[in-house]
């Protein structure tokens, strides 16, 4: 019983962990994402509150806190706030199972990568019942955009991991990892370039994130599915999507960087992933304001005539590699 | 630990037949579906009893990913009302029908569940990828191959209706 306890404890911890990891990501992002737009447009960002502005993230999370919270007339009440916590409550449990250093596990399940594709999968349903439950047009237009999208980026996305389990043959993260062991050259980049290509553009994809936010597009649809959501019932759905974003750079990392492998032998650690993890988050944030948005038709071409031919090429390339 | 497996399979339990008293009884279309997902979710615990993860995440993954999402879009494409279109209560025949449609299968399986015990094993082993697939690609392979033949006429079954239907314009 006491080794039941112990892994309780582990478990407990890890998710508190993962909960902190979280916030302090939100709002590390939400002002690197400001100021790094703010540069990249020649204008200095936010820079009132704190040294820099660097207190502004905070101060908008307070504010967001003290909002009304409130319930658009004839909106399905229990969907319409069961859908912002059904997009949340999921993050948590995606960081739990990667790597983030040698001993720096939440939880080292033999199917992490399984488990973070199955629970990731939910936040299409949840940004579903946002949009349809709160009873808006604009929110029911960027839901239905959100489901052709999240569902056509998904196929691409499991495709190219399935190309990288085929020459793992493990879907444990901790051991994707230490097969990249060594030195830069042992990256599973090298091995398999057009799978990284393609993880990167299903990320966006998969994150709603500019160029591909056609669900939130605020030029067309003010918001998209969160048009009608207030205080916290907004601010879930923004955290939600930094999670997301974080979780989606972190397997990335380990899929394709080596996770917490350095370069060069020797200095192995959770700075190299942490490392990976920002700048592929960096370059989120870059291309979000260096690209205009894509048009709807413009993104299900992507993914039905380049992306899914591309993944299914590279699957039966590599399965065809491998038996040779 | 049995008890606390005990405790868990009364959880999953709960949560499956409370997502289809849901599905079955609510007069909006989405909450049905959400009744359904509900289901689908607690299925997925069931799994997870029976140490078998790699099922219970693709049940995660295929039917509340990917499955509930399409059912979704068709209850959005046939424009239901929030309302939604039979919310006045059916009559009496209709329960008496349901019930009788649940009862069944339930009383034969717990019948068969009940005089036939299956000979199991007291802790489930869980079963590696390698043997699912070895399995499905070597003493299984008919049945595999046949529901890949399956899937393929209902979805070529599909793409011909709506040709037809598109034609007749």
């Amino acid at each position: 019983m006491s080794a039941f306890v112990q892994q309780l404890l582990v478990l407990i911890v890890a998710a508190v962990a993962a909960m902190i990891w979280l916030g302090i990501n939100a709002l590390v992002w939400v002002y690197c994402e400001r100021k790094f737009a703010g540069h990249i447009q020649r204008r200095p960002g936010p820079f009132e509150v704190g040294p820099h502005g660097a207190l502004q993230p905070l101060i908008d999370g307070l504010k967001l806190m003290g909002k009304q919270l409130l319930t658009p007339d004839n909106a399905d009440a229990i969907l319409y706030w069961l859908a912002p916590i059904l997009s949340m409550l999921p993050v948590l449990l995606l960081f739990l199972p990667i790597p983030y250093g040698p001993v720096l596990t939440g939880m080292d399940v033999n199917l992490g990568l399984l488990l973070i594709l199955a629970f990731s999968s939910f936040n299409g349903l949840a940004v579903l019942l946002a949009g349809w439950s709160s009873n808006n047009k604009w929110g029911l237009l960027g839901a239905a955009r959100a489901v052709s999208q999240t569902v056509a980026y998904e196929i691409p996305l499991l495709l190219v991991v399935l190309a990288v389990t085929f020459m793992t043959g493990t879907l444990s993260l901790t051991e994707i990892t230490n097969m990249q062991a060594g030195h830069i050259g042992n990256w599973f980049i090298w091995k398999q370039p057009l799978a990284f290509l393609i993880f990167l553009v299903a990320m966006f994809g998969e994150t709603n994130r500019a160029p591909f936010d056609l669900a939130e597009a605020e030029s067309e649809l003010t918001a998209g599915f969160h048009t009608e959501y207030s205080s916290m019932g907004f601010g879930l759905f923004f955290m939600a999507e930094y999670g997301y974003m974080v979780v989606m750079c972190s397997v990335c990392s380990v899929l394709f960087l080596g996770g917490y492998h350095g370069p060069f032998p020797g200095v192995d650690g959770w700075w190299w992933m942490l490392l990976k993890t920002f700048a592929l988050l960096s370059f989120m944030v870059w291309v979000r304001w260096t690209y205009p948005r894509v048009r709807f038709d413009q993104l299900l071409n992507i993914n039905w005539k380049w992306l899914l031919p591309l993944a299914t090429f590279n699957l039966l390339a590599t399965a065809l590699i491998l038996k040779l | 630990m049995e008890v606390l497996a005990k405790i868990a399979f009364s959880v999953y339990t709960l949560i499956i037949l409370g997502g289809c008293v849901v599905a079955v009884s609510s007069s909006s279309l989405v909450r049905a579906l959400v009744g359904l997902i509900t289901t689908l979710i607690g299925v997925a615990g069931m799994y997870l009893l029976l140490a078998t993860p790699f099922m219970a995440f693709m049940q995660l993954l295929i039917y509340v990913g990917a499955v509930s999402v399409l059912i979704f879009f068709a209850v959005m494409l046939t424009r239901a009302e929030q309302g939604g279109d039979e919310a006045g209560s059916a009559p009496m025949k209709t329960y008496v029908f349901g019930l009788a449609a649940t009862i069944a299968p339930a009383a034969i399986l717990g019948w068969l569940v009940l005089t036939r015990p299956v000979a199991s094993v007291a802790v489930p082993v869980e079963v590696t990828i390698k043997q699912l697939g070895g399995g499905l690609l070597g003493s299984y392979f008919l049945p595999f191959e046949l529901i890949s033949v399956i899937l393929m006429v209902a979805m070529s079954g599909a793409v011909l209706l709506t040709w037809e239907k598109r034609g007749k314009k």
